[in-house]
């Protein structure tokens, strides 16, 4: 009996400790030597041998890694400058969304900690006073009423000033914002949550907007809102500006077939009815100029086609609107679907890239201040417009949003553009380019190659069918019924 | 029992009279003396202008970046004249820097160590953003509806302030460690009132343009002129 309850206690401990998340561990005292030799191998790409944040990567990083000599921490949980020795552990083994900062749970505990240990040592006179905990306001939980309130207070104090109206950082001070070493630095997209670097559990947003991120022009709103709780009521209300739990990227794109007219306005309530898809993109690293922090990280598809023509609907999040303007550095902004010429099962995809000198691909292209465009491509740089397009679009843009329709033909004029044909699966890649952000060209972000598929064709006879077989299945059976009855 | 009596008048009375001489400012202006500051720059204006895209009601269309303003004769304004060698007690004197028109008013303020009054008199949002290394620096918003806060600079420094939201916002505060201090108006005039006599070394400082010194003897009831030149 008394062995069996050590077991169980152990197991009990076991379970404890495997349900204790980074946030909950307890802290450990870290031997700084130690973490020396950690942090050679492990963080001094970036952060660089002195803790100043200059990394050979450093260069190509934004937001750039965090300068250790300053002492600065932008995650903390403490009401003064200090961050406790959890908030370094914590940040070490989530890291930091939205950066470049991954996740470090592969390394054993001990070394976490004795990399917080070294890490402090860079600023050690401003670890001499303790971190004082920060007290939030009591909890409110979220409601309709919560967040209407927050609402009306992140109007009252001008979230939208940098964050804009809707969320999506597209506010008019965020060309201006810059971080104290004078690296420019947007604001959150407050519609992504799953980007936040401090997380985006609700404590963790609270606690950002009571004591603000440090070294950013993120201040702090602990005094400066109307009611302590007012902090809780913009908490539920930035909460519901994002989907509760990251987006489920889509691995292939169905098309649905409708037999009514597709209208032109992205706005139309139509489109609400269709069930979009969310396609992730990189950056593209692969020649040259490279775009190691793409603007545009995803892009919503909502596809149907009809006997005629087949229309695409793209929603993407861009926080500057921008035509051609290359004097100021400015390009139009951009989105492009590709498709391999010819589709037939078997054979072998283009180069995703654009294409090659031997496989073309076909563009199915937007641009501001241009519209709709067909084109072909041998590579990235080689891309001419086909004649006798006849795919249109429509786009509009709001509070950082893009929506556009493009629509073409099902059927294809020559041998340079596809035709579309349902249940046939077909390879489809995505690219965009945000103008506002410099990008143009090469310097974009894109996907490797997904998939589409036209649904089949719907028709009545699927209502009609089924209730005429039962129908008639119940006729023969009261036939049967009544020549046995005879 | 008298004579304990009177040697304690005697203690007291030297104590006072002690604590009255030592005290600075103007209650103890029959011992000082003034110094009459003129602070020249022979270079010219450097005034940066930017054009606004938000709260155009409030800040105008053209954010004007005063980084040197020179006036008539030469004159400088928005140096810190002080004399760091000067012994003296900070007095308790208000400060004051008003957010107005999307620029913080005045331009460079200077105080003793203690409260600094933030005002918001815009109605819009601003975040005062310092810069400092002595005192913490702080990020805090100020909305519309907050229009007043206490800040507190306990250590002697120059701690330039910012606001994020109009980046063009630029102020300077000076923390003196003594009361004897001005900063020069539009003619690069400043007068330093009731300095305890002595020979000193005055110091001039301008956000862009740095720090000058030049010595002065200050006499009792004196005024003492100082003609300081800023250089690049």
């Amino acid at each position: 009996m008394i062995p069996s309850l050590t077991v169980l206690a152990a197991a009990g401990l076991i379970a404890l400790s495997l349900s204790a998340t980074a946030s909950q561990v307890a802290a450990q005292a870290g031997n700084a030597a130690a973490g020396k030799a950690v942090y050679e191998r492990k963080c001094a790409g970036c952060h660089g041998d002195k803790g100043d944040g200059k990394g050979p990567a450093a260069e190509l990083l934004s937001p750039k890694p965090r300068d250790f000599t300053a002492g600065l921490y932008k995650v903390r949980t403490t009401a003064n400058k200090v961050p406790t020795d959890q908030d370094i552990f914590r940040i070490i083994t989530d890291g930091m969304p939205g950066t470049s900062m991954p996740s470090w749970a592969v390394l054993p505990e001990k070394d976490r900690w004795n990399l917080v240990a070294y890490i402090k040592a860079f600023a050690a006179e401003k670890f001499k006073e303790g971190p004082k905990k920060l007290e939030l306001p009591k909890d409110v939980a979220s409601s309709s009423a919560s967040i209407k309130r927050g609402k009306e207070m992140f109007e009252a104090i001008e979230c939208h000033k940098c964050h804009g109206t809707e969320g999506r950082a597209d506010g008019p001070s965020r060309a201006e914002l810059k971080d104290e070493w004078g690296n420019p630095v947007p604001p959150a997209n407050l519609t992504k949550p799953w980007t936040f670097r401090g997380g985006a559990g609700r404590t963790e947003i609270a606690t950002r907007l009571a004591n603000g991120i440090l070294g950013t022009p993120m201040p702090a709103f602990l005094d400066s809102v109307e009611k302590p709780e007012d902090i809780w009521h913009l908490t539920n209300f930035i909460r519901s500006l994002g989907p509760e739990s990251p987006p489920r990227y889509a691995t292939l794109v169905t098309v649905t077939a409708v037999s009514d007219a597709i209208p032109d306005d992205p706005n139309a309530d139509y489109w609400k009815k269709v069930a979009p898809g969310t396609i992730p993109l990189m950056g593209q690293v692969i020649v040259d100029p490279r775009n190691f922090n793409p603007a545009i990280d995803l892009v919503s598809i909502r596809a149907v086609y009809n006997d005629k023509e087949i229309a695409f609907h793209l929603t993407w999040d861009d926080a500057t609107q921008s035509a051609d303007e290359p004097a100021k550095k400015l390009y139009a902004d951009a989105i492009s679907l590709q498709f391999p010429p010819q589709s037939a099962a078997g054979l072998e995809r283009p180069y995703f890239l654009m294409g090659d000198g031997s496989d073309p691909v076909y563009l199915l292209r937007w641009e501001n201040g241009r519209g709709v465009s067909e084109a072909t491509a041998n590579g990235p740089t080689k891309i001419a417009p086909l004649a006798g397009a006849e795919a249109t679009g429509k786009a509009v843009y709001t509070n950082g949003e893009y929506r556009v329709v493009i629509k073409r033909p099902l059927g294809s004029k020559d041998a340079a553009s596809p035709a579309f044909r349902p249940t046939v699966f077909m390879p489809v890649a995505f690219q965009a380019w945000d103008g506002g952000a410099g990008e143009t060209g090469t310097k974009m972000s894109l996907t490797s190659w997904y998939y589409l598929r036209l649904e089949e064709p719907q028709s009545n006879r699927r209502f009609v069918i089924p209730p005429v077989v039962a129908i008639l299945a119940l006729a023969v059976m009261l036939l049967v019924v009544r020549v046995a009855n005879r | 029992m008298r004579k304990v009596i009177g040697a304690f008048l005697a203690i007291a009375l030297v104590a006072g009279v002690a604590a009255v001489a030592h005290r600075p400012g103007p209650a103890g202006a029959q011992g000082g003396g003034t110094i009459e500051a003129a602070v020249t720059y022979a270079g010219a204006q450097v005034v940066e202008k930017l054009k606004v895209n938000k709260d155009t009601e409030k800040c105008g269309t053209e954010a004007v970046i005063e980084k040197v303003v020179v006036g008539p004769n030469k004159g400088l304004a928005n140096a810190v004249v002080s004399v760091p060698g000067a012994k003296g007690a900070p007095k308790g004197m208000k400060a004051t820097v008003d957010q107005h028109g999307c620029k913080f008013v005045p331009h460079v303020t200077a105080m003793t160590p203690g409260e600094l009054e933030l005002k918001n008199s815009d109605d819009i949002l601003h975040n005062i953003h310092t810069y400092s290394t002595a005192n913490p620096s702080i990020n805090k918003a100020q909305p519309k509806f907050k229009k007043v806060m206490m800040e507190k600079f306990e250590k002697p420094e120059i701690i330039k302030l910012t606001c994020d939201v109009h980046s063009w916002m630029l102020g300077w505060v000076a923390v003196m460690p003594n009361p004897f201090f001005g900063v020069t108006d539009a003619n690069g005039a400043a007068k330093i009132d009731s300095v305890p006599p002595g020979k000193y070394t005055v110091e001039a400082w301008h956000e862009t343009l740095g720090k000058q010194t030049k010595e002065v003897e200050v006499k009792a009831g004196q005024t003492t002129k100082v003609a300081i030149e800023m250089k690049k």
